[in-house]
């Protein structure tokens, strides 16, 4: 398998919390790879490395063969890697359709020249009524994002995601505060989405679920890997398990 | 004379501290800059001007002042910031614009009223200056002084001693957590506003005694003035004000005395504020690094 | 048209361009912009000192386009680094330093204000309807202006960093570089119409800037309607015209404004006629589904 994403020595530190601390990592293309960790492991700020929102202390992430850390966010996105949030961030004012639209337009946004560039030409229509269906929003793509529930704004997301054409799709706790209904229908999403070969990095607290879609898992603790490998490799690894179980202790 | 001017600028400073404790006071709750603070310093100052008018009793301009233009902040949070802030996914600029409008108002408010002319506050002190040794000492600057002392030693007990100061402690850290251990917010939303307008009027009153006029207009240098302060002060931050007042008191003081303005003396704040604003965006508080 | 009825029209053909151009960057780009009567003055003041000085008009117009334009874009660099609220502040402190710069500085005719050198249109003196005509053809530009925007890239760039910066630079948008460009387009037309404005009136003082003329402009956009191209027309017209239908109440204009925006914030904070408003929607219930059945009708 072809690597897409090469992460050496990676290090994130705010004054003395070592929130990433010296992390090596591949991402494959086709793959779907989940990362889970117990609370305040790093995964958030492993996200936020990646899609350029943090600067990186030291260390490098390599983007098909290209150093590519410290890209502003939207260089990274505008290179194939795009995200969802965990908390949604709907454009409120505009409907389900111009929030997909906006985000289609990932390589348009040039500067004054966007200026005279139509924006809903016919072409743009056709691709993001396709991710509608394929996310199952047609039916409300005219209401305002302010209008719509949290499961169909974590949709959103996705579908605006799918829309940058992206090489690495990066999905944060797409599940979370979700009811058991709307977990089982982005569950779905996303293994409709890794049939079609996307590559996707799903965090999850739903162990079963990461579980359940992901090829391989990273274990991180205290912003280091601990363990690597196939769900059933991970699961019965015994760091692993210390790890979650110290957690518990503190609750 | 360095001792005089720094006389000067405590005096200059601790207007302005005052002028901006309101604005600190409410940031510090609802996180919304109140530009109609800078009203209720003109609708304070003709409060006091008018009450002093009618009796001559200056202890009474400044406390009947202070409650009334109090009492009118707490209103204004009730039907106008409350409601507006309620509403969800509002405009970061709606409440801002809302403040701006009653800025506006009040100004003219006063204008409308009492005329459009300047008002003299003719306090008579008995004496003109106090001579001592080369220091010259107008009486309004004692009372300045005095009287500002004396209402932050009062801020500072209301806010460290007593169980409102813990609500509106525990609703400047985390509104919603505070709410969720059943704080009485509301009570810290009022507090902030009774304290803040009625500091505002006091600010006022003292401007008006200590150039022996009040016009209309007299919030326009504070409206922005006061917010640059708030900044400086580390936004939200009571003891933040107090040195940012003073500082900017004393440097304008010193530049206007030796001549070193090259812009007007009312810019000094606001340029302070663009060159901190500019070095540590976040004002001059950064309390935590967010994961 | 009697010459006070142009007059007057004059007066709110320079208010529509000066609240379209403001909404470029507040309703549009969501930018806290309270300052905006200070860079219709450095264009007034501009294109004033530049003609007195012999230059040509259209040219000196053009000049003041371009410096207001250019200190709009450093405010937007400031921007860059402030939060809503302090932008907020920073901008009513320029335009209160702005304004103290004109009254005190000899360049700008002290406080006695500056005359300017009449324009000259065809060998004769210039009068207000040919100032009106300008107006008017510049309003009819912004408009198409602002409708080519909103269709296009340029319009969802602002859109996205209007609604959540994090989610626009998720799709591609450098938001920085689109605030920038929002607080030129939108400065840049307010010093063009101070340009002709300075012309016009043929004598400027420094309080025809100040923040309450800042805040008469913001009341027209936010009385209309935010982010529309119909709110700011009708923000201009009612609220320039109200104090000369209301002359008695002359008098009462700023507490006016005053009482309008912060009502207008607490009841309808998109304004009367932007999106969702009760005004907007009534229309939406009753008049557009009348004329849909006209139109129906016609076709079959």
């Amino acid at each position: 398998m072809r690597e897409i994403v090469r992460i050496e020595g990676l290090k994130m530190y705010f004054g003395g919390l070592k929130a990433i601390d010296n992390l090596d990592m591949s991402i494959y293309e086709h793959e779907t790879l989940g990362i889970i960790g117990p609370n305040g492991a790093g995964k958030t700020t492993l996200f936020n490395v990646i899609c350029g929102v943090y600067k990186p202390t030291d260390g490098k992430i390599i983007l098909n063969g290209q150093e590519v850390q410290g890209s502003p966010p939207y260089e990274m996105a505008r290179k194939g890697i795009a995200r969802t949030f965990q908390i949604s961030k709907p454009l409120y004012d505009l409907t389900i359709l111009d929030n997909v639209v906006a985000a289609s337009g990932i390589h348009e946004y040039t500067g004054i020249r966007s200026f005279f560039k139509k924006s809903h030409t016919k072409e743009v229509l056709e691709k993001v009524h396709d991710i509608l269906e394929l996310v199952g929003l047609s039916e409300i793509e005219h209401k305002k994002a302010r209008e719509v529930s949290l499961g169909y704004l974590r949709r959103l997301e996705i579908a605006r995601a799918l829309a940058t054409e992206p090489q690495l799709l990066m999905l944060d706790e797409p599940c979370a505060g979700l009811s058991n209904f709307a977990i089982n229908e982005i569950t779905e999403l996303v293994l409709k989405l890794k049939e079609q070969g996307k590559t996707i990095v799903l965090i999850e607290h739903n162990l079963p679920i990461t579980m359940k879609v992901c090829d391989r898992i990273i274990v991180l603790n205290y912003g280091q890997k601990i363990a690597e490998g196939t769900p059933e490799k991970v699961q019965n690894d015994k760091k692993v398990i210390e790890a979650y179980l110290g957690e518990e202790d503190e609750d | 004379m360095l001792l005089q001017q720094i006389l000067n600028g405590i005096m200059i400073g601790s207007v302005y501290a005052l002028t901006a404790m309101g604005a600190t006071l409410i940031y510090g709750i609802l996180r919304i800059l109140d530009i109609a603070n800078a009203g209720a310093y003109v609708a304070g100052a003709y409060f006091g001007w008018y009450i002093y008018l009618k009796t001559e009793n200056l202890v009474l301009a400044f406390v009947l002042s202070m409650i009334i233009t109090g009492l009118i902040g707490v209103l204004i949070h009730r039907f106008i910031y409350a409601p507006i802030l309620s509403k969800p996914r509002i405009l970061p600029i709606v409440p801002l614009v809302a403040s701006v409008g009653l800025f506006t108002l009040t100004g003219d408010l006063a204008r409308l009223i009492a005329g459009p002319g300047t008002k003299a506050y003719n306090v008579d002190f008995g004496v003109d200056v106090i001579n001592i040794g080369k220091l010259t000492i107008v009486p309004a600057w004692i009372l300045i002084i005095v009287l500002t002392a004396l209402l932050f030693t009062v801020l500072w007990l209301v806010l460290n001693k007593t169980k409102l100061g813990l609500a509106w402690r525990a609703t400047a850290e985390d509104a919603d957590i505070a709410k969720a251990v059943g704080i009485n917010t509301n009570s810290a939303m009022a507090l902030s506003y009774i304290l803040g307008y009625g500091f505002a009027a006091a600010a006022g009153i003292m401007v008006g005694i200590l150039y022996n006029s009040i016009t209309p207009a007299l919030g326009e240098v504070p409206s922005y003035k006061m917010l640059s302060i708030i900044v400086l002060g580390g936004l939200g931050s009571p003891v933040g004000t107090v040195i940012a007042g003073l500082f900017i008191g004393l440097v304008e003081t010193m530049l206007s005395a030796y001549n070193l303005t090259f812009i007007p003396k009312d810019s000094v704040a606001f340029v302070a504020l663009i060159l901190v604003l500019l070095i540590k965006p976040s004002g001059l508080i950064s309390k935590t690094n967010k994961i | 048209m009697g010459n006070y009825l142009i007059t007057v029209a004059v007066n709110i053909a320079v208010f529509s361009l000066l609240a379209l151009s403001l909404n470029i960057i507040i309703g549009y780009a969501g930018q806290s912009m309270m300052g905006h009567a200070a860079f219709f003055g450095i264009g007034a003041y501009t294109a004033a000192i530049l003609t007195n000085k012999g230059v040509n008009f259209w040219l000196a117009l053009l000049v003041a386009l371009v410096i207001s334009g250019t200190l709009g874009a450093i405010i937007g660099v400031i921007s860059l680094r402030l939060r809503d609220d302090f932008l907020a502040i920073t901008t009513i402190g320029i335009n209160f330093v702005l304004v103290a710069m004109f009254q005190n500085m000899k360049l700008f005719g002290g406080s006695l204000g500056m005359a300017v050198k009449p324009l000259i249109l065809f060998g004769k003196r210039a009068t207000a309807i040919h100032f009106l005509i300008i107006l008017l053809i510049l309003i009819l530009l912004v408009c198409m202006l602002i409708r080519k925007m909103n269709r296009s890239w340029f319009g969802l760039a602002l859109a996205s960093l209007r609604g959540d910066e994090g989610a626009a630079q998720s799709f591609g948008v450098n938001t920085s570089q689109y605030k920038i460009l929002a607080f030129i387009i939108g400065t840049s037309i307010a010093g063009l119409t101070g340009g002709i404005y300075a012309h016009r009136m043929t004598f400027i003082f420094s309080s025809s800037f100040a923040f309450v003329v800042s805040i008469s402009i913001l009341s027209m956009v936010v009385v209309g309607g935010v982010g529309t191209i119909r709110g700011p027309l009708v923000g201009a017209i009612l609220l320039g015209a109200a104090p000369e239908l209301l002359r008695f109440a002359d008098d009462y204009r700023m507490i006016l404004y005053g009482g309008v925006i912060v009502l207008m914030m607490r009841f309808q904070p998109q304004g009367l006629l932007g999106e969702n408003s009760f005004v907007m929607n009534k229309i939406e219930k009753y008049i557009i589904p009348l004329l849909k059945r006209k139109g129906g009708e016609s076709n079959a």
